[in-house]
């Protein structure tokens, strides 16, 4: 009897005790008193970092944070636009040999890695030629299943072999020294590249973050948790990393001289974007992310002053922006300023080609094209922030056509009705019958999805058009696509660089499913300028032939191109040098933060 | 008692392996394969395939009759599921598909953030709701009994992502008592987990009441608490000595069997105010069809559900001498 009255007083003890310790920790407010000494950046990161080995990021989330620690052989400029192209780790743009297929590039000598334990003594060794074909090596190597072996895929002499060549060799037993004829460091601080046919994007290519330089040593010294361990060149090291939680990252004190640029576009000046012109970077001392992955946590964060920056959740979106699209009173007496940009995206609803049904279907494809609302998509789903596709490539690239001439492309009930009857006496002809019910695929299950689903199911009923919705986990909705074995189903791009090209691989014949071409379209005259455009270099004839080629695609429809996206980005305004830019990461040392306008405002 | 403890351990071989086998069938009978996914958005159909190695996907699902006729008969096992097998039974969990992190680093790093949210809500939880019960039995038939039950039943009523939302905006954001979201180990902890910890206890608090509230009054219209009361004895010892000894058995029940699942974390509430735990990361290894980390998961807690069981059965003889474990 004794003994349990004395646990329950224990356990009720034990509960007081969390009580008064948790409330002993609450903390009414950040306030201190006075402004700190160093600057800091505090963000919020609304998806989880997944790994920070370049070989392996295939996420814009871990791109994001891992282009602060490792550099490129050249970056985006990042005032100017359109986007040209400047050298980081080079010393200088590539110089290219007369037929173009040999390209030489120096590299900078004032470059070190970061201190890591790696190093002898601790201390971050110069960055060399092979530091470059070492990573390059690491993506080649089968073993690795590198998610960005399609950068380098049959251009570099040598490199696909190479990949052969590694079939069966294990990790611990793997050669990093063996030759490769196209990739050479032709001495300490020279790369050149030996390509199989001209790549005219190869400088974006080598601008992408996988393609950055690792060292060796610290990939043998931390193995399978390199990518744990960011060793690189960039502005910042990680400082600590609680997967999930919270990524800290402090200024690398032997980061190389660059300086915030002196220059940029039209208008720069004026918003502020130059006051910083000439200053060493990085501008700022130390970044802390927090990871928010709900979007209330996420938006009081902003609202509270913890994060300097932020997106606009669906549901605050009302809260936030008016219906002339700009922001709220009480938004702007917090400081906060709206930044618009178009993303360098395209959705569709894509059809496969090899369906008997879809795909031998002009007509159908065409009815379906008119009877889908892009706007009314674009407000119910996203606030307004979109853009109605009317074809593959974004406004955020130079060769994009808003006028690309196609009837079918826009909302047309009248004639898609009419073009529905003529798809239903080609079925007939062709397959006796009737259209059957059509079968879309949508990728997630969660309630916006679900209603995505519905809305198609609306649109296309409104025709009198049955479609029948599948709502599919991701992982299941991709093996239907790659087996060729989805009807219909929903999807999007994100390019990686501005060149079309980067965006119109996705209808070209031989990369069909498993390859990116998940709509199995084959055009011949498509895939004839197709291997035009990858072999030539930027002219105006290039970019005559990617509008051919988007012509042929919205002629055909293989897809029904519903949106482009439009970011809607926050800041305070003690968040300074903000501009957006879609393609490039690793912007971070541009920024700044004005430390004592914070303190004043939010008291941290 | 020690020859039962040993048989029970026994029996939970079997249990834990037709888990292991029922996580996998489950797992590989959900249509879709995620390779093409890992591979990247431009990926070949090599790079598709040897992934597929990597992960042993290449193999067949139960039995591999092909390597037996080839390299003799105990290559009949080189299957996935007795790969999977083997390598559950040695703890060698793996990495994860997705993230390429070492899982048993990952249960290391992740159970500390979990417990240090589900051990002192489970704690409040059951020492409030204990306590609670035994005050509403007493004050059975009264207004102050059919007012909490009333507020018990509207507290069931309401969603559980109700309380985190109203109380995150209401207690963090607008009188920022709490932070709105963060973790932080070592003592600094409780700044962090005070706020979940008092919405998750809250709101389990109205369904364990009523139900320790029934139990209660099960046990206070017995013939002891009577006489108890008839020879003096003060009401709280009445109450917290007798009345919760005796009441001890359905209590035992709910409450060891819950501490396994203290492991698991709690899902929302890791979500919402950023707690690195397992419970987040257990539902996205389901959602992301991480197999390596649903199953390491699954077979911990199938060990700890099982000697949770166990456990239960030893205390009920400890508080209930008429219970004997022969």
């Amino acid at each position: 009897m004794t003994r349990t009255y004395t646990w329950t007083k224990y356990a009720m003890g034990a509960g007081a005790l969390v009580y008064a310790l948790a409330l002993a920790g609450c903390d009414s407010t950040n306030n201190n008193d006075s402004p700190p000494n160093q600057v800091v950046r505090y963000g919020a990161i609304s998806a989880k970092v997944r790994g920070l080995d370049p070989m392996d990021i295939g996420d814009t989330t871990s791109s994001g944070v891992a282009s602060n620690f490792y550099e490129c052989l050249f970056q985006y400029h990042y005032l100017k636009r359109p986007y040209v192209l400047e050298p980081a780790l080079a010393a200088d743009m590539p110089t290219y040999s007369e037929d173009r297929l040999t390209v030489t590039i120096p590299i900078r000598k004032d470059v070190y890695f970061h201190d890591d334990p790696c190093f002898p003594g601790g201390q971050g060794r110069q960055l060399v030629a092979e530091d470059f074909i070492y990573a390059w090596k690491r993506i080649a190597y089968l073993k690795n299943v590198s998610k960005n072996w399609w950068i380098f895929e049959k251009r570099i002499v040598g490199l696909d072999e190479f990949r052969e060549t590694t079939k069966g060799i294990a990790k611990s037993d793997m050669d990093y020294r063996q030759k490769i004829a196209g990739l050479e460091a032709i001495d300490r601080f020279t790369v050149q590249i030996k390509l199989k046919k001209n790549v005219p994007d190869i400088e974006f290519r080598l601008t992408h973050l996988p393609l950055a330089p690792v060292p060796r040593e610290a990939v043998e010294h931390y193995g399978d948790e390199f990518m744990n361990h960011p060793v690189g060149t960039g502005p910042f090291m990680l400082d600590s990393w609680t997967r999930g939680s919270k990524l800290v990252m402090v200024r690398n004190p032997k980061f190389r001289e660059e300086k915030y640029p002196n220059e940029g576009e039209d208008g720069d000046e004026q918003a502020g974007l130059l006051v910083d012109a000439g200053k060493t970077l990085p501008l700022i001392d130390r970044a802390e992310y927090r990871v928010i992955l709900e979007d209330q946590p996420y938006w009081l964060t902003f609202m509270n002053g913890e994060t300097d920056a932020a997106g606009i959740p669906k549901d605050a979106f009302d809260s936030a922006i008016n219906s002339d699209r700009e922001l709220t009173p009480s938004m702007l007496t917090k400081g906060i300023n709206l930044i618009k940009h178009p993303e360098p995206t395209t959705f569709w609803v894509g059809f496969n080609m090899q369906d008997p049904v879809a795909g031998t279907n002009l007509p159908l494809r065409q009815a379906m094209s008119l009877a889908f609302d892009r706007k009314k998509f674009i407000d119910l789903f996203t606030n307004g922030r979109g853009l109605p596709a009317r074809g593959p490539l974004p406004p955020t690239v130079a060769a994009y056509t808003p006028d690309l001439s196609s009837p079918y492309t826009t909302f047309n009930l009248a004639l898609a009705t009419k073009k529905l009857a003529e798809a239903r006496a080609l079925h007939r002809k062709n397959h006796g019958g009737d259209l059957p019910v059509l079968k879309l695929i949508i990728g997630g299950t969660d309630a916006t999805a679900v209603q995505m689903g519905q809305f198609n199911q609306r649109c296309f009923e409104a025709i009198g058009l049955q479609v029948k919705i599948d709502n599919l986990d991701w992982p299941s909705m991709q093996d239907k696509v790659k087996t060729k074995s989805a009807q219909m189903y929903s999807m999007g791009w994100i390019m990686d660089w501005p060149d079309p090209e980067n965006m119109l691989l996705l209808w070209y014949g031989p990369n069909e499913s498993p390859g990116p071409n998940n709509f199995n379209y084959r055009n011949e005259k498509f895939d004839e300028l197709y291997d035009k455009i990858t072999v030539m270099p930027a002219s105006p004839q290039r970019t005559a032939m990617f509008r051919q080629m988007e012509q042929i695609v919205v002629d055909d429809l293989p897809c029904i191109f519903t949106t482009h996206r439009v970011s809607y980005y926050l800041k305070y305004n003690w968040y300074k040098n903000y501009k957006p830019h879609v393609y490039g990461y690793g912007l971070m040392k541009y920024l700044n933060i004005d430390k004592n306008e914070r303190w004043r405002k939010v008291g941290h | 008692m020690w020859i039962y403890v040993v048989r029970r351990l026994l029996y939970t071989i079997p249990i834990v392996l037709g888990v292991l086998l029922i996580t996998f069938l489950l797992f590989k009978l959900i249509p879709g394969d995620i390779s093409a996914e890992l591979a990247g958005k431009a990926a070949s159909p090599e790079t598709i395939a040897e992934i597929r190695a990597e992960l042993d996907w290449d193999k067949p699902l139960l039995l591999n009759f092909q390597a037996a006729r080839q390299r003799g008969p105990m290559a009949v096992f080189e299957s996935q599921f007795f790969i999977h097998f083997k390598k559950s039974l040695t703890f060698n969990f793996g990495r994860s598909i997705r993230s390429k992190e070492n899982i048993a680093t990952m249960l290391r790093t992740r159970a500390g953030p979990s417990l240090s949210l589900t051990l002192p809500m489970f704690v409040i939880a059951m020492v409030s709701s204990l306590t609670v019960a035994l005050l509403v039995a007493m004050l059975r038939g009264t207004m102050w009994d059919y007012s909490i039950v009333l507020i018990c039943v509207l507290g069931m009523s309401v969603p559980y992502l109700a309380f985190i939302l109203f109380g995150q905006y209401y207690f963090a954001y607008k009188l920022q008592w709490f932070p709105i979201i963060g973790y932080e180990p070592g003592l600094g902890v409780w700044r962090y987990v005070a706020l979940p910890v008092l919405i998750g206890a809250l709101a389990g608090l109205g369904a364990d009441v009523r139900f320790y509230r029934t139990v209660m009054l099960d046990e206070m219209n017995a013939d002891y608490v009577r006489t108890a009361y008839a020879k003096g004895v003060a009401m709280p010892r009445v109450l917290f000595v007798h009345v919760l000894k005796n009441a001890m058995i359905p209590v035992l029940t709910r409450v060891v069997l819950a501490i396994p699942f203290l492991f698991l974390g709690s899902l929302l509430l890791e979500r919402f105010f950023g707690i690195p735990g397992l419970g987040d990361m257990t539902i996205q290894a389901i959602n992301s069809r991480d197999f390596p980390i649903v199953s390491a998961m699954t077979f911990i807690i199938s060990i700890l559900f099982a000697l949770g069981n166990l456990t239960t059965d030893v205390c009920y003889a400890i508080v209930d001498p008429r219970i004997s474990l022969s």
